[in-house]
């Protein structure tokens, strides 16, 4: 055990922070975990779908961890290095056994096993579910093993502390992350902390685009902290939109899309800008555009397809519901008994955030921003599964060509295990870009943030015990380094706060929170479900545009106590970045892949983009520079993303049902 | 935790599950037969036993018959002090001690629920200085808090109940209404009291968990109450608008005499001051009967 | 589908404002500041929510008698009654203000909605209160089931499915504290020393049976039940019974605590005849 003063810092509280801080304090370190909100309210919360995992009953029928690993690599479109994939699939069911041993209440079949549901992406039932908030009764679930954690001394939460910046000492090779210099949000109090070894687990970032599926805060601030000191950002072009969500003024809701899969049809008014009550508007005077458009799969055409008609339709042809950004999918033809029994939660959430009873009265709903499968760069050590050639197609009952031991895709407890390009300070969770590739599939995201706490916990406990020598332990590194950081961050505020009582203009224009909004704007408008060249481009300029007004933004709050205007002024010039990060790597991304689709390039190209966009920012020019890596797909070999489209043959019906996503 | 705990904090459960506890037994279960008692002046005109020609003389003989047997029951005072004196002022001071740690919201939040919650507090306070008037004036003799300072007799239990809610001889004062409106909303208050409390222990006592069966048992507690207000305010009904003074005297000095026989009653006339020709032919009628055995001293 | 490609916010045909609202919002700049009242005249669309409208606010800090402010501070997360912590109380009762809706909350032109910090716990600054002291309750009760460790063990046990959706009903609880505004055996304690011997309210007593009802968690039971029958335990409730009429989880409430009194019942009596 650690006989040291070494110590682990972990930044986030969701699944993959808190798992990370269990693993690791359970290893024997002693872990700090900062977090902005208690960590039972952090955003994992949101998750409603389920968890996948190979389970006995899908494996008697052929399904396997490999076919898991399969499924999630076609999904996102070969994009992902594939050794840590595989090793995530096989530890799926170990991590499912763990989380119903710490009391997480799986649904129940009648003998009193877990209960399974199909979704997105698999023919086999393979996600495991808790009710319908399975991302909330995890993260439960895990809080409450960090609460007992933290009443034996182990853990030592800091709530409400937001992160502000990593300490980096060295140069070049050596340089390596020592610390983190974060401030109370209450007392504002700015401070710095040694740390071995940090781990970012703080999510994603959807507050860039605006209104978004994501919880206030995932504005992706931490994660371009840790770009602008020097860690590389993979696949920022890589962001998910959700086909089905209820647009509310202050963000979007999920719409499950069950609500297609038992009947739902989307429809607009055929005349234009129609403000009828939908309930008014005649058979023939509706346009069921996607049953039109796609007369085979009708309203359960594969998400992105959705997703993109549904832009079409508002968008380009302006023929959204009154006008505005939206289309309605309708259930009322449907028997509210029925509707009821099948629906009962989903239907609750729109009744309650929309204010109208969907079994009566057509639910609006429009795509939105839900997931960034892009994060900070990472690498790790292949596992002990090297085949002489990749593995071609796998179908349902094959041999798996991999076993399922452990450390097969990944070497279980190698320092490097989703490191950054920066020694001892890891990314965990949405923050990783590691596993998604292109697109996520639905129920992959709880899975991927517990795996990278659990497995990669290990490795950040042997770098830390083993990795970092004793003369070169964060302890032994000059005050002046974390005074110097802290110093920065004060200066920082400071300027910030100087802005309010200096006498420049209060033209809106400089407004923090105006910038913020034409941010999301912009960044929803060009960079989301159809993207071009030159929309890009303009868009590049228009956050240049707001980077430049952002430097004259004036503040509107002085107080020395909880001032959240300026950890949202502050985190907003992060958020410029990050926006820019990923309108860029979607420009030089030449192709279609998963979730990026350019309307001027419309095919995969696996010559020039089978390849990770990595961001590096050069912190004297202020500017962003993207960099190829090469994908790892030594294990698989990638065949076409043919969902639907090109096969004939019907998806079934329950595979559309699919991917609520979460 | 801190290791030296009060005493107070050491036995807290038990003091709460006695508190709960002392609310039924003995306390509520007094109530239920005090009240039952007490109604016996209007229920006992159906009592045939009693050979009186009109209800009320009927109904007065009854609580007559009832009082007396309970003031003949052995070690009275002992029963008294320990259980009734003492599980009340345990029950009243805890409780009082318990409720000052809630607050009200019934403005905020007007449910149902919370309304009981209020008035739960309300009536223990209201009917603890009930009890106090009621056992201090009625019982320990304290006639200068009654109105027309009437003192309270076990012989004449009626008309000097009567009298004490009245006013002295039975005529309305103005104390009299006041003292009479008290007990209406003393009595009232214990009743709601004990019924809510019977309600709530099961809960506490965790005996009804379930919303469905916390709904059966309010439904069993709400019966009870309603009868047991029943007795209370018919009794209080029946000694205020029902019972003539001068009448039920007579039935009560019969019922002397014919028990302790006629020197008694003069003795029980001197030291209660009572006017001797209004009971004149109460006595007349009595003296031919022989009566049951040797007088009890007239110690109390 | 046509070649141009422009995404679209949701409401980026920005629907225009119908009517405004009057924001009436108790303000206070820290711990032992005084309080204040400010009013904010809010556009409101369709669609807006009191976080939209507060949000509004931050944009334009300015009261309805045209006087220049600070963005009002309040705590917020998921948005979609998921996380709690966005509760406060509005017209005088707690709940989540990404819920509330203003066409249902204020529904005529001049209505007027009122925001309050929640009244049982310090406030941090303006709307945002310090919930710690229900976190720590939690800790109290040792509100988790005691696994040997993350290492691969194998399944759980099994579970029927009535057991299960019980504890999952249970476990929806977001420790969002409306059940503990609503509570009046429940008051304010700004000092954690005091916190101890404070009645710890519905949600804490619900967590407790909620661990008490797994076949693992109740290994436990016995500690959680000692931490219960002090003073500020199970013994203090008053069965008011607002915690499950406000609860916006509908989470049975009052049966955990009745279910929790029974336990103790039981607990106690077996203590005094073992002895221990």
């Amino acid at each position: 055990m650690a006989g040291n003063n070494k110590r682990v810092i972990v930044v986030g509280g969701g699944l993959a922070g808190l798992a990370a801080s269990i693993r690791v304090a359970e290893g024997g370190v002693p872990v700090d975990l900062f977090s902005m909100v208690p960590v039972k309210r952090s955003h994992s919360v949101c998750a409603q779908g389920g968890i996948n995992a190979c389970n006995e009953v899908a494996r008697q029928q052929g399904y396997s961890e490999y076919q898991h690993f399969d499924e999630t690599l076609y999904g996102g479109d070969y994009l992902a290095d594939q050794g840590p994939v595989l090793e995530m699939a096989n530890w799926a069911p170990r991590i499912i056994d763990l989380l119903d041993r710490m009391g997480v209440p799986f649904n129940r079949t009648s003998e009193g096993f877990r209960d399974l549901r199909l979704f997105g992406g698999s023919l086999f039932k393979r996600t495991h579910f808790a009710g319908a908030t399975t991302g909330q009764q995890l993260l439960y679930g895990l809080d409450e093993q960090t609460r007992r954690f933290a009443s034996e001394g182990k853990i030592n939460k800091r709530e409400f502390w937001e992160f502000l910046w990593p300490i980096i000492d060295g140069e070049g090779e050596d340089r390596r992350c020592v610390g983190i210099v974060a401030q109370d949000m209450r007392t504002m109090q700015i401070q710095a902390f040694r740390a071995d070894a940090v781990v970012m687990a703080t999510g994603g970032c959807g507050i860039v685009f605006g209104k978004s599926t994501n919880s206030v805060i995932c504005t992706g601030g931490a994660a371009s902290r840790c770009y602008q000191a020097g860690a590389w950002y993979g696949n920022g072009e890589m962001i998910q939109v959700h086909p089905t969500a209820i647009p509310g003024a202050d963000k979007c809701r999920l719409m499950s899309e069950s609500a297609r899969g038992e009947g739902g049809r989307v429809w607009v008014p055929r005349k234009k800008g129609d403000t009828r009550d939908p309930t008014s508007i005649a058979e023939n005077e509706r346009w069921y555009f996607l049953e039109e458009k796609y007369p085979k799969y009708g309203n359960l055409v594969p998400r992105d397809i959705a997703t993109r008609e549904i832009f079409d339709v508002c968008v380009n042809e302006h023929m959204g519901i009154g006008g505005e950004n939206m289309v309605y999918l309708d259930l009322t033809h449907m028997d509210p008994h029925y509707l009821t029994e099948k629906l009962g939660g989903i239907l609750e959430i729109y009744e309650k955030f929309a204010g109208a009873d969907p079994r009566f009265t057509p639910m609006k709903i429009f795509p939105a921003v839900h997931y960034s499968m892009g994060g900070l760069w990472t690498t790790y050590t292949p596992g002990d599964y090297q085949p002489e050639s990749p593995a071609g197609i796998h179908n349902p009952g094959d041999e798996s060509p991999a076993s399922t031991a452990v450390g097969q895709g990944m070497e279980f407890g190698a320092h490097n295990n989703m490191m950054t390009n920066i020694r001892g300070l890891y990314a965990f969770g949405e923050v990783n870009f590691a596993y998604h590739g292109a697109t996520r599939l639905g129920a992959n995201a709880l899975l991927s943030c517990i795996f990278d706490g659990l497995f990669n916990g290990v490795s950040v406990t042997n770098y830390v015990l083993d990795g970092v020598a004793e003369d070169q332990g964060a302890a032994t590194v000059s005050a002046a380094v974390f005074d110097h950081a802290v110093e920065q961050e004060q200066a920082k505020q400071a300027q910030l706060l100087a802005t309010v009582s200096d006498s420049g203009s209060t033209d809106p224009q400089f407004n923090p929170y105006t910038i913020a909004g034409e941010l999301g704007v912009e960044m929803t408008a060009a960079s989301t479900v159809v993207k071009t060249g030159p929309r890009l481009e303009q868009c590049l300029e228009k956050i240049k545009e707001l980077r430049e007004r952002y430097s004259q933004v004036k503040l509107g709050d002085a107080a020395a106590w909880t001032n959240q205007s300026l950890s949202f002024t502050r985190a907003l010039g992060d958020m410029l970045i990050m926006g820019e990060v990923i309108a860029k790597g979607g420009l030089l991304r030449e192709e279609s892949r998963g979730s990026h689709y350019r309307l001027d390039f419309p095919d995969r190209d696996d010559d020039r983009f089978l390849k990770a966009s990595v961001a590096e920012y050069n912190a004297t020019s202020g500017e962003s520079t993207i960099m190829w890596k090469d994908v790892q797909t030594a294990l698989v070999k990638p065949k076409p993303r043919t969902y639907g489209k090109v096969e004939e043959k019907e998806p079934a019906r329950e595979e559309a049902v699919a991917a609520s996503g979460s | 935790m801190s290791g030296e705990q009060t005493f107070f904090e050491r036995n807290y459960f038990l003091l709460r599950r006695l508190h709960s506890l002392s609310g039924i037994v003995p306390i509520g279960m007094f109530l239920i037969m005090h009240l039952t008692t007490n109604s016996s002046v209007v229920w006992g005109a159906i009592n045939s036993r009693e050979l009186h020609d009109t209800a009320m003389d009927r109904g007065v003989a009854t609580f007559q018959h009832e009082v007396s047997f309970i003031n003949n029951l052995p070690l009275l005072l002992l029963i008294e002090i320990f259980g009734l004196w003492l599980p009340i002022a345990f029950h009243a001071i805890f409780g009082v001690y318990f409720a000052m740690s809630g607050s009200n919201n019934v403005a905020r939040y007007a449910y149902q629920g919370n309304k009981r919650y209020a008035l739960q507090r309300l009536t223990g306070y209201v009917g603890f200085v009930f009890i106090l008037y009621h056992v201090a004036t009625l019982r320990w003799g304290w006639s200068w808090l009654t109105p027309g300072g009437t003192q309270w007799s076990h012989y004449f239990a009626s008309s000097t109940l009567a009298a004490a809610l009245k006013g002295s001889g039975g005529e309305w004062s103005f104390a009299g209404v006041i003292v009479s409106l008290g007990y209406f909303v003393g009595v009232t208050s214990l009743v709601f009291h004990f019924a809510n409390g019977l309600w709530t222990a099961a809960i506490t006592w965790g005996l009804t968990v379930s919303e469905k069966s916390q709904q059966q048992w309010g439904r069993v507690c709400a019966a009870l109450g309603a009868g047991v207000m029943l007795a209370g305010w018919s009794a209080l009904f029946g000694f205020v608008f029902l019972v003539d003074h001068d009448r039920a005297v007579a039935v009560e000095e019969q019922m002397v005499v014919e028990k302790y026989g006629p020197e008694y009653l003069e003795k029980l006339r001197e030291k209660y001051d009572l006017e001797p020709e209004m009971q004149a032919s109460a006595i007349r009628d009595a003296a031919d009967r022989p009566y049951p055995g040797p007088a009890p001293k007239l110690d109390d | 589908m046509s070649n141009t490609a422009t995404n679209g916010q949701p409401s980026s045909a920005a629907p225009v404002p119908t009517r405004t609202v009057t924001f009436r919002i108790k303000r206070c700049d820290g711990p032992g500041q005084p309080t204040r009242w400010e009013d904010f005249k809010v556009p409101v669309v369709p669609s807006s929510n009191v976080i939209s409208c507060l949000n509004w606010i931050a944009e334009h800090p300015v009261t309805a008698s045209g006087q220049q402010t600070t963005p009002v501070v309040w705590d917020c997360s998921c948005l979609e009654e998921v996380c709690g912590a966005c509760t406060m109380v509005i017209n005088g009762k707690a709940r989540q203000s990404c819920s509330c809706l203003i066409d249902q909350e204020a529904p005529r032109e001049g209505d007027v909605i009122t925001l309050e910090p929640m009244s049982k716990f310090p406030v941090v600054r303006d709307l945002w209160v310090d919930r710690q002291r229900l976190f720590k309750g939690l800790e109290k009760i040792k509100a988790w089931v005691p696994i040997d460790g993350t290492y691969n063990l194998g399944a759980g046990p099994k579970e029927e499915p009535d057991d299960q959706q019980m504890r999952y009903t249970l476990s929806t609880c977001m420790s969002c504290g409306c059940c503990l505004e609503a509570c009046p055996q429940y008051h304010k304690e700004e000092q954690e020393a005091d916190w101890e011997n404070a009645f710890v309210g519905a949600a804490v007593l619900s967590q407790a049976r909620l661990f008490n009802a797994h076949p693992n968690g109740k290994v436990l039971e016995g500690e959680r039940l000692d931490a219960l029958l002090g003073v500020g335990g199970v013994n203090d409730c008053g069965n008011a019974q607002n915690c499950v009429k406000v609860c916006p989880k509908e989470i049975p409430l009052t049966e955990s605590i009745a279910a929790i009194g029974r336990a103790a019942t039981v607990h106690a009596i077996g203590r005094f005849f073992r002895g221990k």
